[in-house]
């Protein structure tokens, strides 16, 4: 899976759930929707997100990417790319 | 053109929203004269000091200011330069070896302060392909540290140690070492790392490492003043204890000690070690001196405790929300960054100074009213504190009014 593909339905629903309650402004949510302009997070916000996100997969997401993440599309692949890889 | 700072723009007109409200402003409070480590003259009035982590109330020890004089006299006011170049008297090497001795550990490392201990230390510990678990209301000088690392980073929750070995466990397979990074207190909230189940999960993961940041907890816990390790009896499991002079050592630095087999080498890549002055020789004479106080000290950590107690049970009998359990931190949850400023208005304009924290730099988005309590503490002082945060709270109208109680007997 490369940054550039395409994000499947599954990850995105379940983004799109986990993102509600963080969602204040009631943002049209897109994978191309991006977290500090279009919905406001601040880097607090990203890493309590991130939370939420790890746990729904059962993952553990690297600090050390969170400068390449701007949209949900980047953050959603970046998930499948941890989730593939620990299936093996 | 954007100008340089156009991306601050919400955090200046937040904080021009805070000045125009008027009264002091809680970022740039200014001590005139410093009567005691419990009281100083604020904006012309004689304030008692409830937030600053002078747990021990060393600043004024007799026998520090004495050391401090003579090493003032004998090498000056500064070393003008590195710990690796020309700033290395004899004065740092006893102060390694006098930290040596009192955690019972081979190495010890003197930094300028405990951020770049932090700084230093975990940018490096750790290479590329290993890991670097770390608790995630870590301090920021941790946070910075681990940026600058080429390990890879993860963040468990805050004093879980079941998370911590879920997230261990995922890396079974991985041939890196991982090193765990928690606090033994951590400063927000007062609150202890569950140290022994920590130490558990460490045991049961391969190589894997164990730092501690005792900031806190030096001097405070312990029948030694060792710290959390001291205390919950796992010293030897705890690999690399951080710590700071700044706050119960009475004045400024850092350091680092550790057993682990050529620890030493460190000095020579750690560029907050290598690229910044060492501290002064008076600074250094200080610190010394006040070890072996806290070494010494456990009547000092019984009226610490004896004061964290009474303030705890005073501000919760008033009414206020706490945050914390009874500890030398007491901090008083405010609804809102508002209210939180307005609270702290009123405190410093009656008398009392503690430290006013408000999210992103506390956990839980709390908005509170932090205040450290020192041994040197009366028990006057401490009941006007209770006094004022309640009048101030009554005022705001976030307890109800009351009828003092009358006491019988
Ligand atoms: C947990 C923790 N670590 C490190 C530090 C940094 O210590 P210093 O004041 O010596 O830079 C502090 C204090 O600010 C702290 O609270």
């Amino acid at each position: 899976m490369t940054a550039n593909g395409e994000l499947s339905p599954d990850t995105f629903a379940a983004f799109y759930e986990l993102l509600k309650p963080f969602n204040k402004t009631g943002v049209d949510l897109k994978p191309e929707t991006r977290f500090s302009e279009d919905l406001n997070f601040d880097s607090l916000v990203v890493m309590e997100f991130v939370a939420t996100v790890e746990d729904r997969f059962d993952i553990s997401v690297p600090m050390n990417i969170l400068p390449d993440i701007a949209t949900i599309q980047h953050l959603g692949l970046a998930v499948e790319k941890i989730v593939k890889a620990a299936k093996g | 053109m954007a100008g340089i700072f156009d991306r601050f723009a919400n955090l200046v007109a937040q904080r021009q929203a805070m000045l125009d409200e008027g009264g002091s402003d809680p970022f740039q409070v200014r001590m005139d004269e410093v009567l005691s480590q419990t009281e100083a003259i604020i904006a012309g009035k004689r304030t008692i000091l409830c937030g600053t982590n002078n747990y021990l109330g060393l600043t004024f020890a007799p026998e520090a200011l004495k050391a401090a004089h003579d090493a003032l006299d004998a090498f000056g006011t500064g070393t003008t330069g590195s710990r690796v170049a020309n700033g290395t008297y004899s004065g740092h090497k006893d102060l390694e070896r006098t930290l040596c001795e009192f955690f019972n550990k081979d190495s010890a490392i003197v930094f300028s302060t405990g951020f770049l201990a932090n700084a230093g230390v975990l940018s490096t510990l750790m290479g590329p392909g290993d890991f670097i678990l770390m608790d995630a209301d870590c301090h920021a000088s941790i946070y910075d540290g681990v940026r600058a690392s080429s390990a890879e980073i993860i963040r468990f929750k805050h004093n879980d140690a079941a998370d911590l070995d879920k997230r261990l466990a995922r890396l079974a397979d991985k041939p890196g070492n991982k090193l765990i990074v928690i606090e033994g207190i951590y400063s927000m909230l007062g609150d202890k790392a569950p140290l022994k189940d920590i130490v558990a999960v460490k045991k049961k993961h391969a190589n894997t490492f164990l730092l501690s940041d005792e900031a806190h907890s030096v001097g405070v816990l312990g029948r030694y003043g060792r710290g959390l390790p001291e205390e919950a009896g796992c010293e030897d499991d705890v690999d690399f204890i951080v710590g700071t002079f700044s706050k119960s050592v009475g004045t400024v630095g850092g350091f680092v000690v550790s057993s682990y087999p050529n620890f030493d080498m460190l000095r020579l890549v750690c560029r907050p070690y290598i690229f910044t002055a060492s501290l002064p020789p008076s600074v250094v004479a200080s610190a010394r001196v006040n070890l072996g106080l806290i070494k010494n000290g456990g009547a000092l950590r019984t009226r610490l405790m004896r004061n964290a107690k009474a303030l705890h049970n005073g501000l919760t009998e008033a009414g206020l929300k706490l945050a914390s359990d009874i500890s030398p931190v007491v901090a008083v949850v405010a609804p809102d960054p508002q209210t939180a400023i307005a609270f702290w208005r009123g405190l410093i304009d009656a008398g009392v100074y503690v430290n006013l924290a408000l999210p992103p730099a506390t956990p839980y988005g709390y908005s509170l009213l932090r205040c450290s309590l020192c041994a040197a503490h009366t028990e006057e002082q401490l009941r006007e504190v209770v006094a004022i945060f309640t009048t101030v709270a009554t005022n705001l109208g976030l307890i109800e009014r009351r009828t003092p109680r009358v006491a019988l007997g």
